[in-house]
Order: C-alpha cells, then structure tokens, then sequence
C-alpha cells in the first residue's frame, strides 16, 4: 500500500510542477482541478490505511466543496477577464 | 485473491492518473488537456476507490458516496473550466 501512496505523490507533483512554470490562467486552472481531485482520493486511500474514518470523509467534502470552489474561481476569472 | 483484485485495481487508477497528467506539461491547448485530464483523472480515481471499496467492503456507504461525488463533480468541473476557458481560447485565435 505504501508504494501506492508514493506513486500517488509522484502522480501528485506533475500538475504542481504544470502549475508553477505555466502562465496561462486556465493551464494553472486546469492544474489546480487536477490537485484537488489527486489530494482527496490520497487521502481516501490514507484513511483506508489507517481505518481512521474522520479522514475519509473530510475528503470526500473535499471532493464535493473542493470543486464547487473551483468552478465559482472559473466563472469569477471568467467575468473578469470580460471587462 | 481480493487483495490482488484490489492492488491491481489502484494500479490500474495510478496508469490512467500518470496517463491523463503526463500530457499536462506540454504546450497544447487549455481544450485537449482538459480533455485527457478529466477523462483520467474521473476513471483513475474511480477504479482506486474501487480498489479500496474491495479491500475494505465494511466502509462502503463512504466510499460510495466518493464514487458518487466523483462522477458528478469532477464533470461538472470540467464542462464549466472549458466552457468559462473558450473565450479565451476565440480570443487568442484572433489575435493570432
């Protein structure tokens, strides 16, 4: 299980890496959405290790809130970008 | 045999995770990375949930509802990136 967590944080880094050296918004947007997801499932798959379920739900708020959060930073920088 | 099930399962998640992100570092357009990234980002977490779902059945009203929120979500999110990134993308290609 603890080689895939760690391919996991491998799996992890290439869209932080996408974030930091991309200047477009909706790249960084698009690395960000990736990031979510790929953090919560970790987080699934540590509280499966650890049968701790308080883990487990907060990502799966993670999932739900994680996202709506983002797709409000869409509609914002959307609107913003129009003026 | 479940737990060979289920391993093999997150591995599977793993490749299409590696599979949809590779492409996330080249030059292509906002479009054709959200494409892939969704696709695999969706599918590849599913199977490991799924993965997990076999190595422990007692939680799996939890799980489930991850499974769930996934799905949903995680398209939802990727329809409203492309569709709020378009005007971008119109934009560029005028100016180009």
């Amino acid at each position: 299980m603890d080689s895939i967590l760690i391919a996991m944080i491998l799996a992890l880094l290439i869209p932080i890496y996408e974030a930091w050296q991309d200047d477009d918004i909706w790249q960084k947007m698009l690395a960000f959405a990736s990031i979510a997801t790929k953090t919560s499932i970790m987080m699934l798959v540590i509280s499966v290790l650890r049968d701790d379920w308080s883990i487990g739900v907060v990502a799966v708020i993670i999932l739900c809130v994680g996202n709506a959060g983002l797709m409000l930073l869409a509609h914002l920088i959307k609107r913003i970008n129009e003026t | 045999m479940i737990d060979i099930l289920s391993y093999s399962l997150m591995v599977i998640g793993i490749i299409f995770w590696f599979w949809g992100t590779l492409p996330l570092i080249g030059e292509r357009s906002v479009l054709f990375k959200l494409h892939s990234l969704s696709v695999a980002d969706t599918l590849g977490s599913m199977t490991i949930i799924l993965g997990l779902l076999l190595k422990i059945p007692s939680e799996w009203s939890l799980l489930l509802l991850a499974i769930i929120t996934l799905a949903i979500w995680n398209t939802v999110l990727g329809y409203v990136i492309a569709y709020c990134s378009i005007d971008e993308e119109i934009k560029n290609k005028k100016i180009n």
